[in-house]
C-alpha cells in the first residue's frame, strides 16, 4: 500500500475511471454491433424473402421472375449477393452468378422461419447467410382468385452476403472507443492531479506551519485559514498537543530556572566567604569558621541536589518500591532519633500517638524519607519549647476521605503536628510547592531549601496515597498522610 | 563610608559584612526587608546592597519606597534574578547598579567604589589637595613623596573629607557617613580622630590641610 495520500487519490480515481470506462465501452460495443448485426440481418431476410416470392411453380418448373443480369448486386462484384435455390430433394435450382462455381453451404430451419449464420466467402471475406425453407407459388394462380392460391413444393433458398464493412464498421467503433477512452483517462489524469493537488493543500500548508514551530518557539499555533472540516480536528488536537507541549516546556524551564536560582545563593554564599577570607592573612581559627560555613552551605546544597534528584525519579515514575508490613509506631521512633538531639537543643516535647498494633503494608524506604522530612520540618519550624506530635489511625473504606480513589480496602491514616506554625492558610497551601520557603525571616534562612515535603508528595503519590497540610487553630501545622492499608 | 546591606541568607549576609568592614566601610545589616527598610529609611547611607528575594519586604518594594521617598542613597541590587527583565525592572525602579549571584567579591567592592565615587562627583580613583594624594582604590596616601601609614578609621575620614573636598563637613555628616548605626563610640571621637589625622598628615612649614570651620565642622583643602 503506497503511502502517499496523493498516489493514492490518484490510483483510485485513475483505476476507477478506467473500469468504468472498458465497462462502458463494452456495453456501447455490444449494443452498437446488436443493432448493427440486426440491421443486416433484417436486410438479408428482406432480400431472401424478396427472391423467394419471385420464384413460381409452373407446372413442375421452378422459375425465377428476375433476371440476374438486371440485379447488379447478384452480379460478381465486391459488395455482391449471393443466392442459391435447392429443391427438397437438394438438388441445385438456380444460383446466383457471383457464385460463379461456388456453392454455399445448405442449410434452413422450418418452412418460413429463416435461419442465419456466419460463413466464409470464396474470396475469404466474413459473411453472413440466411436459409429459408418456402414453398413456391404456382405460375397461374396470381391472376385469379388470390385465395385460391396454391403453394408448390418446398425449397431451400440460402442467401448470403459479404459482412465485411460490418466488420469494419466495428472495428471502427472498438477503435474510436479505444481512443475516447484514452483521451478520457489521460485528461482525467492530469484534472485529477490539479484537483488532488488543490484539495491536499490545506494539508500542505498545515505542514509548513508545523515545520516552522521549534523547540524554542512553542506558542505559536498553526493557524491555516479556511481549512476543511475533514482537517480541522487534527489541526484542532494538534494545537491542544502543542499547548500541552508548551506548557510542560514552561514548567521545565521554570523548574530549571528555579533550580539555577536556587543554587546561586548558596555558590555566592561560598565564594564570598572564601573570597573574603582569603583577602588578607588570618589566624587558624577564623580559616576553621570560614571552612565550617562553606561545609554548611555544601551539606545543604548536597541535601537539595539529592532531593531534586529523588524528585526528578518519583516525577519519571523511576523510583522502585518494595511491599512489606510496616509498624509504624517503630518506623516513628526510628525516624525520630535523627532529631532527638537537635529537639532538646529547641526544648521541643516529642510525643508519639502511634499506637503500637497499627500497620500497613508499604515501602519501608520510602516512608521513612516521607516521616524524616516531616519530622524534620516539624524540628525547625516548631515553636521553642513546643510540641510535636505524631498519630495513625485505621479509616474504614467507607468513611475514607480519599473517596475519589473508590479503593475498597481500608486505609491508614498518619499525621505530623507541630505548634509555633506561622504561616496562613493560603501559605499553607502551598507547601508542597518546589523551593516554597515559609517565614524565611526565621533564624535559618538558606538552611532548608525548600524541597522536603514537594518531595513527600511524590513519594506518598507513589505510594498511592495522598498528602494534605492543615492549619489548626492555636498555630498548629499539622500534616495528614492517607495510605492504603494494602497497595493493589 | 557607610553601607547598608540588605540580604536574606545568613552566610552570604554574614561574609560580605565581614569583607566590607575589613575593606573599611561602616556597615549596617540586616536580613528582614521591613527592618531595611527602617534602616534605609532613618539613615544617610552613600550605598545599599540589597537583595531582592527577601523576607517581610521585598527587595524592589524598598528600592521604590525609598526613591519615592527622595532618599539620595545608591542602591546596588545583588540577587540570583538574571533575567534581562530583572535587570531592567530592577535599574528602572531607580536602582543604580545590578549584580547577579554568585559574584566575585573584588568586583562587588569596585562597584560599591564606583558608586561612592559617583555619590560625590569624583570620577578620578585618585584624589590630590594640594601634594597630598589619596588612591581611593588601594586605599593609601601620600603627603609629596612621603606614604602617610593611616588606621582604617583614619583612613576613612580623610577619605570623606577628601570626597567633599572644598566644602564644610559637619560633625553630624562625618559620624553618619563613618559610624555604624550601633557603634558606642562617644560624641567626641570624631573630633578626637581629627586631631590624630592631622597629627599624621600635616607637615610643618606647610600650609595646614585639615581646618576647623567654627561651629560648623571641619574642612579639607586650601584656606581661602
Amino acid at each position: 500500500m503506497t503511502r502517499s495520500l496523493r498516489t493514492r487519490l490518484l490510483v483510485g480515481i485513475i483505476g476507477g475511471m478506467t473500469l468504468l470506462l472498458i465497462i462502458f465501452s463494452i456495453i456501447i460495443h455490444t449494443v452498437i454491433s446488436r443493432a448493427l448485426l440486426r440491421q443486416f440481418d433484417t436486410s438479408l431476410v428482406s432480400t431472401a424473402q424478396m427472391l423467394a416470392a419471385s420464384v413460381e411453380q409452373d407446372d413442375g418448373k421452378i422459375e425465377m421472375e428476375f433476371e440476374d443480369q438486371q440485379m447488379p448486386e447478384f452480379q460478381s462484384n465486391k459488395h455482391a449477393i449471393y443466392y442459391q435455390l435447392w429443391s427438397l430433394d437438394g438438388i441445385i435450382i438456380a444460383k446466383s452468378p457471383s457464385l460463379d462455381t461456388d456453392v454455399l453451404p445448405l442449410f434452413g430451419g422450418s418452412l418460413g422461419e429463416p435461419v442465419i449464420q456466419p460463413l466464409e466467402l470464396k474470396n475469404g471475406q466474413p459473411g453472413r447467410a440466411v436459409g429459408l425453407k418456402f414453398r413456391p407459388r404456382i405460375a397461374d394462380s396470381d391472376d385469379k382468385d388470390y385465395r385460391q392460391r396454391k403453394k408448390g413444393q418446398a425449397l431451400t433458398l440460402v442467401v448470403a452476403k459479404d459482412a465485411g464493412d460490418l466488420q469494419y464498421q466495428l472495428r471502427f467503433l472498438s477503435s474510436l472507443l479505444l481512443i475516447a477512452s484514452v483521451a478520457t483517462i489521460t485528461l482525467s489524469f492530469l484534472v485529477a492531479a490539479l484537483v488532488v493537488r488543490q484539495g491536499l493543500r490545506p494539508l500542505n500548508s498545515i505542514a509548513v506551519e508545523i515545520a516552522a514551530i521549534r523547540e524554542d518557539n512553542l506558542t505559536a499555533r498553526i493557524g491555516a485559514e479556511h481549512v476543511p472540516t475533514e482537517i480541522a480536528p487534527i489541526k484542532n488536537r494538534l494545537n491542544e498537543l502543542l499547548s500541552r507541549l508548551e506548557a510542560s516546556f514552561d514548567r521545565e524551564r521554570r523548574f530549571s530556572a528555579d533550580v539555577a536560582h536556587e543554587l546561586r545563593t548558596p555558590l555566592a554564599g561560598i565564594r564570598s566567604t572564601i573570597e573574603v577570607t582569603l583577602a588578607r592573612v588570618r589566624d587558624a581559627n577564623q580559616y576553621k569558621t570560614a571552612l565550617s560555613d562553606c561545609l554548611a552551605i555544601v551539606e545543604v546544597m548536597q541535601t537539595m541536589v539529592n532531593n531534586l534528584l529523588m524528585i526528578a525519579r518519583f516525577d519519571a515514575c523511576q523510583a522502585t518500591s518494595r511491599q512489606e508490613e510496616i509498624r509504624l509506631a517503630e518506623m516513628v521512633n526510628f525516624c525520630w532519633r535523627s532529631f532527638s538531639e537537635r529537639a532538646l537543643q529547641r526544648s521541643i516535647l516529642f510525643e508519639n500517638r502511634v499506637p503500637a498494633g497499627i500497620t500497613c503494608e508499604s515501602d519501608s524506604d520510602n516512608l521513612s524519607i516521607v516521616l524524616s522530612n516531616l519530622l524534620h520540618n516539624a524540628v525547625e519550624y516548631a515553636d521553642k519549647a513546643g510540641r510535636i506530635w505524631t498519630t495513625a489511625q485505621k479509616v474504614p473504606a467507607s468513611a475514607s476521605l480519599d473517596v475519589s480513589r473508590g479503593s475498597r480496602d481500608d486505609s491508614v491514616e498518619i499525621t505530623v503536628a507541630n505548634t509555633g506554625c506561622k504561616l496562613t492558610r493560603k501559605e499553607v497551601s502551598q507547601v508542597f510547592d518546589c523551593f516554597w520557603r515559609g517565614d524565611s525571616s526565621r533564624e535559618d534562612a538558606g538552611v532548608h531549601c525548600g524541597l522536603g515535603l514537594a518531595l513527600v508528595q511524590r513519594i506518598i503519590r507513589t505510594l498511592g496515597g495522598s498528602v494534605i497540610a492543615e492549619l489548626q487553630a492555636g498555630g498548629v501545622f499539622l500534616v495528614r498522610i492517607t495510605l492504603p492499608v494494602r497497595r493493589e | 563610608m557607610r553601607l547598608l546591606i540588605i540580604e536574606d541568607y545568613r552566610p552570604l549576609q554574614a561574609s560580605l559584612t565581614k569583607g566590607l568592614r575589613e575593606a573599611g566601610f561602616a556597615v549596617d545589616t540586616t536580613r528582614d526587608g521591613q527592618e531595611g527598610l527602617w534602616y534605609a529609611m532613618s539613615n544617610e547611607y552613600d550605598v545599599i546592597i540589597l537583595d531582592l528575594m527577601l523576607p517581610g519586604v521585598d527587595g524592589l518594594t524598598i528600592l521604590t519606597k525609598l526613591r519615592a521617598k527622595g532618599r539620595k542613597a545608591h542602591i546596588l541590587i545583588l540577587t540570583a534574578k538574571d533575567t534581562l527583565q530583572d535587570r531592567i525592572k530592577g535599574l528602572n525602579l531607580g536602582a543604580d547598579d545590578y549584580l547577579v549571584k554568585p559574584f566575585a567579591f573584588e568586583e562587588l567592592l569596585a562597584r560599591v567604589r564606583a558608586l561612592l565615587r559617583r555619590s560625590y562627583r569624583e570620577k578620578n580613583p585618585q584624589i590630590n589637595v594640594q601634594d597630598l594624594r589619596i588612591d581611593l582604590t588601594t586605599q593609601r596616601v601620600w603627603r609629596g613623596r612621603e606614604e602617610i601609614q593611616l588606621t582604617p578609621r583614619e583612613y576613612v575620614l580623610l577619605e570623606y573629607l577628601a570626597l567633599r573636598v572644598g566644602q564644610t563637613v559637619t560633625r553630624t555628616d562625618i559620624w553618619e557617613h563613618i559610624y555604624e548605626f550601633n557603634s558606642c563610640a562617644a560624641s567626641n571621637v570624631v573630633d578626637v580622630y581629627i586631631g590624630y589625622l592631622r597629627g599624621k598628615v600635616e607637615r610643618q612649614g606647610k600650609p595646614p590641610l585639615i581646618h576647623t570651620i567654627r561651629g560648623r565642622g571641619y574642612a579639607l583643602g586650601a584656606q581661602s
